[in-house]
């Protein structure tokens, strides 16, 4: 590995931290829209910006990049309080006004020289390591390196001076302000904090990952645990797992390295997506298909309990009574007679002493539809729950 | 070139005339279907969707190898559908929520796009320039035959949306209703769904990806102000939707260096701001209006009833005061005064004032039952 190819991880690494931590917080305050919104509105702010300094590195650029976020979310929500449109459309007004404002700016005025549309959204991580940062005419490292880890620095300070306030004023408002932490000051730190790390990283990487870099990372963690600090961890763990794994996969492709983060974060989520232990879609498919299966065990209880004539209460039946297909039925008897609520005899069934209790208890739940009474019968029936 | 010029070229001049009627033809389309998007709180969804259109269009190029805009836009519906369903099913089968779901298949898709892009970029193939176009858009690159499937995909939209308008209406405003009627509501949201996704694929070459959303949405905001009835305002957003694109051709022609989609933008913004301004029922300025004269008639009803305790304690109600008694009160100034004297409830004598016997008794029943003259 060359340094260079060292410097550029450690920058792409750097840059996930500093986005999973507010990430978490605006996946968890469902603003995650946001995010998106401020990538993109920045635009005006660092043309502004570049008018007054003609210097692309100037820090009034990220100054006034992240005072155009911040009035970003400040319009979002003057127009949402005016009560005429929703959250989601205020979002989807304010930000493509400002952005188009940028570009326009940019087309009129500054045709000649480094500074497009592309550059801005779309970043390249490759050419990092050659902007340098140089103190007294020594090199101390890539500037991007040292931007976004100052931002990180004070992103970690502020979230462990505050950690308890913004988890507080996250999951409860009400309580939040009771307690005294005004929502509104968390609210704007918060984001404060988003808007300097989206413009703090869309140099190096580009706007489009920053936002990935934030939403992604965050909203795998949730599916995995809802504790915040686990959540803020795995956030972090994932950021950083992509950032050094989609490296090496846009160095094998020959590809955009802000592409490839992106790809490996969006696969990660995938694999939790699809394979988390209690949130993934296919959990969630087998939890559903056994709940069905339960209902189904309920209802043909129920049959047995209001029916004594033999020929009601024949297998064959079942099929037809009940309308289920064969494969159901066979499940649902099996699962009884396992559980020893039914027995067989001559191929008709009868409900067990503990079947008929069970049962009855399953009427009285129905007909009261009190919780207490169904925690009682998933303590003394339901072993199949798993 | 200045508006003059632009509009006396525009129906001689081919491009002129294209570009005009491609982005017209454009914003009545996206207007049209965002009065629903807006309506169904599906308003950045046209955000995620033109972005995740781009791998699409990557994958496309890949498998053809060539830059027909036709295939292009069927690999950017296909991609963007996927996006859409994903969205969809991250929102039902887990507990994100919907602008996680959004932000996250917008941004995964659009740097998967990304990667694919700069793969492509270093191929051999001389043919892949102009792929990133899409991602600003250029509408100078319309050409006859995409207006045509703009007006043809417009057409069929139209007449979806007669056929099958019930069925939007009811299930827009009550969903579970739907269900109960019988209707096909599944079937009914995908179709929705699908033209909305349409509408923003056919879009991405004009205004490009980022600024799709707002041709979706502004028209409609815009339109929402001024109705309360989903065939207005549908009608509405999609003239301001076809105005919108007009307007903004126009500018963006008559000067130098101006890109068209982030004019059309722009102007689509302006409609919004007027509407939301001037709107009769619902804009800011007539709401502030209606505020301030609210809080005109309680001050006056203040006056008089504070007017009306004084005189509680004499026996002719009409006693004179002196004016001088209303100094320290909030709700007293001289123009209120003489407005009461001019609806005829309070009689000025120099310096004193005293209560007539309408004055007396509207005051007495102020509080108890809604005097109509007031009203």
């Amino acid at each position: 590995m060359s340094s260079a190819q060292i410097e550029i991880q450690l920058i792409a690494c750097v840059v996930a931290v500093a986005c999973a931590i507010p990430g978490t917080f605006l996946v968890l305050r469902k603003m995650a829209m946001i995010s998106d919104a401020i990538s993109h509105s920045i635009l005006p702010g660092i043309v502004v910006g570049f008018f007054i300094t003609q210097d692309l590195n100037s820090p009034l650029l990220i100054l006034l990049a992240a005072f155009t976020g911040i009035i970003t979310v400040v319009l979002v929500e003057y127009i949402q309080k005016t009560g005429l449109v929703k959250e989601d459309t205020a979002i989807g007004l304010v930000f493509p006004a400002l952005f188009s404002i940028g570009v326009i700016l940019i087309a009129k005025n500054a045709n000649d020289v480094h500074l497009d549309v592309d550059a801005v959204l779309l970043g390249e991580l490759a050419f990092a390591p050659f902007d340098r940062l140089l103190i007294a005419g020594t090199d101390v490292g890539p500037k991007s390196l040292w931007v976004v880890g100052t931002i990180l620095l004070i992103t970690i300070t502020l979230l462990v001076l505050f950690f308890k306030e913004l988890k507080v004023s996250t999951f409860d408002k009400g309580l939040a302000a009771s307690l005294g932490f005004s929502p509104a000051i968390i609210h704007y730190g918060l984001m404060s904090v988003s808007s300097v790390t989206t413009v703090g990283a869309f140099d190096a990487v580009g706007a489009i990952l920053v936002v990935a870099l934030m939403i992604a990372p965050a909203a795998t963690a949730y599916l995995l645990t809802t504790d915040l600090k686990k959540m803020l961890a795995l956030a972090i763990g994932f950021g950083i797992f992509s950032a050094i794994f989609g490296y090496w996969v846009a160095h094998w492709l020959d590809a955009s390295i802000a592409g490839s983060i992106t790809t490996v974060l969006g696969l990660v989520f995938l694999l939790v997506y699809l394979f988390a232990p209690s949130k993934g879609i296919i959990a969630v498919m087998y939890r559903e298909k056994q709940q069905r299966t339960e209902v189904s065990l309920l209802t043909f209880l129920l049959h047995l309990k209001n029916h004594d004539e033999i020929e009601e209460r024949h297998v064959n039946h079942l099929n037809e009574h009940i309308n289920w297909q064969k494969v159901r039925a066979k499940t649902v008897l099996d699962l009884a007679q396992k559980n020893n609520l039914i027995h067989i005899e001559n191929k008709v069934v009868s409900l067990t002493k503990k079947g008929d209790k069970f049962t009855s208890k399953a009427i009285n739940y129905i007909i009261t539809n009190e919780d207490t009474q169904i925690e009682d019968m998933k303590d003394d029936f339901f072993l199949f729950r798993g | 070139m200045n508006l003059q010029e632009y509009f006396s070229l525009v129906f001689s001049d081919y491009t002129l005339r294209t570009i005009t009627l491609g982005t017209a033809i454009l914003g009545a389309v996206t207007g049209m279907l965002g009065s629903f998007a807006v309506l169904r709180k599906q308003s950045l969804l046209g955000d995620a969707i033109s972005h995740a259109a781009l791998p699409g269009i990557a994958i496309a190029f890949l498998i053809t190898g060539a830059k027909d805009s036709n295939t292009l836009l069927i690999g950017a519906l296909i991609s963007g559908l996927i996006g859409t369903f994903w969205i969809r099913g991250i929102v039902t089968k887990t507990h994100l929520k919907s602008d996680t779901a959004l932000g996250l298949v917008l941004s995964l898709f659009f740097g998967f796009g990304m990667l694919l892009l700069t793969f492509i970029q270093k191929q051999p193939n001389a043919n892949q320039a102009g792929l990133d176009k899409y991602l600003f858009g250029q509408a100078a690159t319309l050409v006859e035959s995409d207006v045509w499937l703009m007006a043809i995909v417009t057409g069929i939209c139209l007449l979806i949306m007669l056929t099958f308008w019930k069925e939007f209406k009811i299930l827009l405003f009550d969903a579970d209703y739907t269900k109960t009627l019988g209707f096909n509501t599944k079937f009914i949201d995908i179709l929705i769904t699908s033209f909305i996704v349409l509408a923003i694929v056919l879009g991405l070459q004009t205004v490009g990806v980022v600024l799709m959303s707002a041709m979706l949405l502004a028209p409609a905001a815009a339109a929402r102000q001024w109705t309360n009835s989903l065939s207005v305002m549908v009608l509405l957003a999609a003239i301001f939707g076809a105005f919108s694109g007009v307007f903004g051709t126009a500018i963006s022609a008559s000067q130098n260096n101006l890109s068209t989609g982030p004019v059309i933008v722009l102007v689509a913004a302006v409609f919004v701001v007027i509407s939301f301004l001037f709107s009769p029922s619902r804009g800011l300025l007539f709401k502030r209006i209606r505020f301030i004269k609210n809080r005109r008639d309680l001050e006056l009803h203040k006056t008089l009833t504070f007017m009306h305790h004084i005189a509680e304690t004499h026996e002719d109600i009409s006693h004179p005061h002196a004016i001088k008694l209303l100094n320290n009160f909030q709700g007293y100034t001289r123009t209120t005064l003489q407005k009461l004297v001019d609806k005829d409830y309070v009689e000025l004598h120099g310096n004193m004032w005293s209560l007539t016997k309408t004055g007396f008794e509207t005051a007495a029943n102020l509080y108890t039952k809604q005097s109509t003259e007031d009203e």
